[in-house]
C-alpha cells in the first residue's frame, strides 16, 4: 500500500467529519481520546502507529498532494473527499496496527541480530559490530541463540528455511519483501538505508517505509498462525494481547471491582473526562461491555438510529437531534458500533 | 607489576602504544592525569587496564551519548561483560535493575546529567570507585568549541565519591583548556601527559574557487579520478546529502551520514563504509565517533571547518593505518559568510535567553514547543541557576566574542602562504620538530603519492531478488 493511498483510505472514513490532522495522529499512534474512539467508529484499527515517527513535514507535502490533484477539498474546519477520490480503488492491505502496536520494530530488531550473527558465525567472523545497540535485545538474542544450539549449521539451515517458507507465504509484493531484506546485514554485507533503497526503487521513503511495516505485519500474521516454531518465538512478547491502553485496563480492574466512574477517577486522581475515555475504549474492544448501565436501552437505540438515519458520527450533529443524551453517553453508544441489540 | 602481562592476559595486546603506559602508571600511582591523546591512539586503554588492577569501579563520565554507546559496543568486543551505561536510553525497569547492583560492574559509562541525580548520587556514594574518568575532557571548557555546561557539575560529585583519582581524556586541548580542566576537576597538581599533535603521513591541500559552482565540479571531477575510502565533511545536513546525491549521480558509491537520520539507518551507513561498499561518506561532524577504519586516505572538507580543533580531529580520522592520506579543505569565495553564521548558530539568542529566564517552570516545554533548541536549552539552563539575565546575556556574549576569534583562527588557514603543519601546531601551543616531505600545498606537495588514480572497484553484486540476498546473508 502507498502512502497516498493510506491517506485516501484514512480521510474516506472520516470524510467531512474530521480536520485534516486526524489522520496524521492516528498513524502516529497518539493515544488521546479522541484519536482511539475514530479508530472504533471509523473501523481503522489497521492504520493506528503504524509510523510512529512520521515527520509533520511529509505528512503535511503528501496532503498537499491530494489537494493538486483535486481528491479533497476543505469545508469549514473538515475535509471532504472529492468524487474523484471517491472513484479511486483502493486494495486491500495487511496493515494491523491496532494489533502489532508498533512492535513489528522490536521483531525486526530481534531478527537483524539474529541474522547478523548467524551470518558472522557461520563464516567464522566472531567479532563484529552489532546492528542493534539496545541492551534489552541484545540479552534477548543472546538467550535465544543459547536455546536453539546456534554453532550447529542444521539451525542455521533451519532458520534461514523458515524465513524463506513463512515469507513465501506472505501475500504482498516481491518488491516488498526485499525491502525488509534490503534492512538485514551480515557479514561484508551492510544493511541499506531508507534513502538507499528508496533511490534504488525510484520511490519515495515513506512509501518504502509504509511497505517494510505492511510486509512486516503480514510476515508476522502468517509466522503466528504457521507451523514456525523458531521464528514464533521471536514474536514472545511481541503481540500485545489486550487491545487496551495500559492506562485503561487499570480503570477496567477498579469497575471490574464494581467501582463507579466518579470513585475510580477519585481513586487514580485523574480527571473524570480521562475515565470517560477510557470507558469509550473499554466499549470499544469489549464485547461484552454492558452499556446499558450508562443508559436507558430506549436512550441508546435513538443515538444508534440518528446515527445510522443521518450518516453521521458527529458528536455535535447527533446531539442537536438528540438533547437529553450527554456527550458520553453518545460517545459509549457509538462505541459499540450499534452490534447490541 | 608487570603491566604488559596484565595487557595480554586481559586484552590480547602485546605492546603499549605511545603514552599509554605512562599514563597507567601514574594512575596506579594514585595521581591525577590529563592525558591529551589523539583519537586512534587508544585513549580507553589508559582506564581499560587500571580497572583490572584496582579494586572496585571506574566511573567514565561521558558526554555524548553516540560516543558512550560506541564505548560500550567496543569494551564488549572485546570480551568485557562487566560494563554498564546509566544514560536516558534506559528505562525506569532497566534503571533499577543496574543501580541496585551498581557494585558490581567493573566499568560505569553515565552522561553528566544523570551523575548529578539524587538518587543516582546516593547509589554512586554506596559503592567504590576508584578512578572518575571525565572523557571528552574539553567539553568542559566554556571557551572549548564543544562546551557542556553539565560537565562543569563533575566537580559537584567529586566529595560524594570520597574524591577518588582522576583521568581526564581529551584528543585536542589548548594550555588555556587544560588549565579550566585543572580547575574544574580540582586536580592541582595532575601529572600531565601530552602526545605530539602532528602526524606525519597526513599532508594539507587546500583548494580555492571563485564560485560554490566550480567547487563542486572540482569535487565530482576529484572522486571520478581517486579512490576512496574518504570522509567528505559538509557544513550542514542539506549540503552532506546534496553532495552523496551529486557522487551517485556520477556513479560513485557514496552516502550521507548526519545527526537527523534515524539511529539504524546510521548504522547502515557505517556497515556499508567499513565493509568497503562505500567509497564515500559525506558526513556532518557527526560522523567519525564508532567508525574504526584505519584506511581512510582522504578527508575533504567542503567548506571552512567551524573551528581548529574540529578540523584537527576530523582530518586525524585519515590514515590510522600510517600509509600516506590527503587532508584537503577547500574553499570558494564567501564561505566565511557561511562559516560565520554557522558558528554563531550555536549559541543561544537573546529571545532564547529571556524565555527561559521568564518561564517559571524550568523551560523545558518551550523546546517540544519549538521555541527554544536543545542546546540553547541547556547552555541558558545552567547559567540561570548561576548567573542573572543580564550577566547571562554578557556571559554568551563573551562566548560569542571568542567564538569569532576562533573561527578568525581557521579562516587564516585560507590565506597563510607559509606551513599549515606548523600553524596547526601553534594554534595548541605546540612546536613543529620536523616536516615530512610531502607536508602541506604551501611547502609542495608531491601529489603522486596521495593521488593514486582510480582502481576500478566491481560494482557491488546487484542481488535481484530477497532469496538472493538471504543466501548471500546466509550461506549456510
Amino acid at each position: 500500500m502507498l502512502f497516498e493511498d493510506i491517506l485516501i483510505t484514512l480521510l474516506k472514513a472520516v470524510d467531512g467529519e474530521r480536520t485534516i490532522s486526524s489522520p496524521y495522529h492516528l498513524l502516529k499512534g497518539k493515544k488521546s481520546g479522541q484519536t482511539l474512539q475514530d479508530i472504533g467508529y471509523y473501523k481503522l484499527h489497521p492504520y493506528f502507529g503504524i509510523l510512529p515517527k512520521l515527520e509533520k513535514d511529509v505528512y503535511d507535502r503528501a496532503v498537499q498532494g491530494l489537494f493538486k490533484k483535486g481528491l479533497i477539498v476543505t469545508d469549514g474546519e473538515v475535509v471532504r473527499m472529492t468524487e474523484k477520490a471517491s472513484a479511486v480503488k483502493l486494495a486491500p492491505t495487511l496493515l494491523n496496527g491496532w494489533k502489532f502496536r508498533g512492535n513489528e520494530q522490536l521483531f525486526m530488531a530481534r531478527l537483524s541480530l539474529l541474522v547478523q550473527t548467524l551470518s558472522h558465525i557461520h563464516q567464522n567472523s566472531r567479532v563484529f559490530d552489532p546492528v542493534v545497540i539496545a541492551e534489552d535485545t541484545q540479552q534477548w538474542v543472546k538467550n535465544y541463540l543459547k536455546k536453539i544450539n546456534y554453532r550447529d549449521s542444521a539451525s542455521c539451515k533451519n532458520i534461514k528455511e523458515g524465513i524463506v517458507q513463512s515469507l513465501n507465504a506472505v501475500e504482498v509484493d516481491e518488491s516488498n519483501k526485499m525491502i525488509v531484506l534490503q534492512r538485514l546485514s551480515g557479514l561484508k554485507i551492510g544493511g541499506l538505508t531508507w534513502e538507499q533503497i528508496a533511490r534504488e526503487e525510484s520511490r519515495s521513503i515513506i512509501d518504502i517505509q509504509v511497505q517494510a511495516v505492511e510486509t512486516l505485519h503480514g510476515w508476522m500474521e502468517v509466522i503466528e498462525k504457521g507451523d514456525f516454531p523458531l521464528l514464533r518465538s521471536l514474536l514472545d512478547g511481541v503481540i500485545q494481547h489486550s487491545a487496551l491502553t495500559e492506562t485503561a485496563r487499570r480503570t477496567e480492574g477498579y469497575f471490574k471491582n464494581g467501582r463507579t466512574l466518579e470513585e475510580i477517577a477519585a481513586l487514580r486522581g485523574l480527571k473524570t473526562s480521562t475515565i470517560e475515555d477510557h470507558f469509550v475504549e473499554l466499549a470499544m474492544n469489549d464485547p461484552g461491555f454492558d452499556i446499558l448501565g450508562f443508559m436507558e436501552a430506549s436512550l441508546y437505540a435513538k443515538i444508534i438510529a440518528v446515527s445510522r438515519t443521518q450518516n453521521t458520527k458527529r458528536l455535535r450533529d447527533i446531539k442537536e437531534n438528540v438533547p437529553e443524551a450527554s456527550y458520553f453517553q453518545i460517545r459509549l453508544a457509538l462505541a459499540t458500533k450499534g452490534e447490541i441489540q | 607489576m608487570n603491566l604488559e602481562k596484565t595487557l595480554y592476559d586481559a586484552y590480547g595486546f602485546t605492546s603499549f602504544r605511545p603514552g599509554q603506559k605512562e599514563v597507567i602508571e601514574k594512575i596506579l600511582s594514585g595521581e591525577d592525569v590529563i592525558a591529551l591523546l589523539p583519537t586512534g591512539m587508544g585513549k580507553s586503554m589508559c582506564y581499560q587496564l587500571p580497572a583490572q588492577l584496582l579494586e572496585g569501579s571506574v566511573l567514565i563520565v561521558s558526554p555524548l551519548l553516540s560516543l558512550m554507546q560506541d564505548q560500550v559496543a567496543q569494551l564488549k568486543k572485546m570480551g568485557e561483560k562487566s560494563v554498564t551505561a546509566i544514560n536516558s536510553f534506559l528505562d525506569a525497569q532497566e534503571r533499577s535493575a543496574v543501580l541496585n547492583n551498581l557494585g558490581s560492574y567493573r566499568f560505569i559509562f553515565i552522561s553528566p546529567e544523570m551523575l548529578v541525580q539524587p538518587y543516582i548520587k546516593s547509589k554512586l556514594r554506596d559503592i567504590r570507585i576508584s578512578l572518575l574518568v571525565a572523557d571528552e575532557a574539553h567539553c568542559i571548557s566554556q571557551w572549548g568549541f564543544d562546551f557542556r555546561p553539565d560537565y562543569l557539575r563533575i566537580s559537584e560529585i567529586l566529595p560524594v565519591l570520597g574524591h577518588p583519582r582522576v583521568l581526564a581524556l581529551t584528543a585536542t586541548a589548548t594550555a588555556k583548556v587544560t588549565e579550566e580542566i585543572k580547575r574544574y576537576l580540582k586536580i592541582s597538581e595532575p601529572f600531565i601527559y601530552s602526545h605530539p599533535m602532528d602526524r606525519k603521513n597526513i599532508a594539507y591541500d587546500c583548494k580555492k574557487f571563485s564560485n560554490g559552482h566550480e567547487k563542486l565540479e572540482w569535487l565530482r571531477q576529484f572522486v571520478k579520478t581517486n579512490s576512496g575510502p574518504g570522509i567528505i565533511y559538509a557544513g550542514t545536513r542539506n549540503k552532506s546529502q546534496q553532495i552523496s546525491e551529486l557522487l551517485n549521480q556520477a556513479g560513485i558509491r557514496a552516502a550521507y551520514y548526519h545527526g537527523g537520520m534515524e539511529h539504524q539507518d546510521r548504522i547502515f551507513v557505517q556497515q556499508q563504509f567499513q565493509n568497503g561498499e562505500l567509497e564515500w561518506v559525506c558526513s556532518t561532524n557527526a560522523f567519525g565517533m564508532g567508525v574504526h577504519i584505519p584506511d581512510i586516505r582522504h578527508v575533504i572538507h567542503f567548506q571552512i571547518p567551524t573551528s581548529i580543533e574540529g578540523y584537527v580531529q576530523e582530518v586525524g580520522r585519515a590514515g590510522r593505518d600510517g600509509s600516506p592520506a590527503l587532508a584537503t579543505l577547500l574553499y570558494s569565495a564567501g564561505d566565511e559568510e557561511m562559516l560565520e553564521s554557522l558558528v554563531l548558530d550555536d549559541l543561544p539568542t537573546r529571545n532564547e535567553i529571556s524565555e527561559i529566564f521568564r518561564s517559571e517552570d524550568g523551560g523545558g516545554q518551550l523546546v517540544s514547543q519549538g521555541i527554544v533548541r536543545q542546546t540553547s536549552f541547556r547552555i541558558v539552563s545552567y547559567w540561570k541557576t548561576r548567573l542573572t539575565e543580564q550577566q547571562t546575556i554578557r556571559q554568551i556574549e563573551q562566548q560569542k566574542v571568542e567564538k569569532i576569534k576562533q573561527s578568525a583562527k581557521i579562516k587564516k588557514l585560507i590565506t597563510i602562504d607559509s606551513c599549515f603543519r606548523e600553524y596547526l601546531l601553534d594554534c595548541f601551543d605546540e612546536q613543529l620538530d620536523s616536516k615530512p616531505a610531502d607536508c602541506c600545498i604551501n611547502d609542495g606537495l608531491d601529489y603522486s603519492k596521495f593521488l593514486s588514480g582510480r582502481k576500478t572497484i566491481a560494482a557491488a553484486t546487484k542481488t535481484v531478488t530477497w532469496q538472493n540476498r538471504l543466501d548471500a546473508i546466509l550461506p549456510c
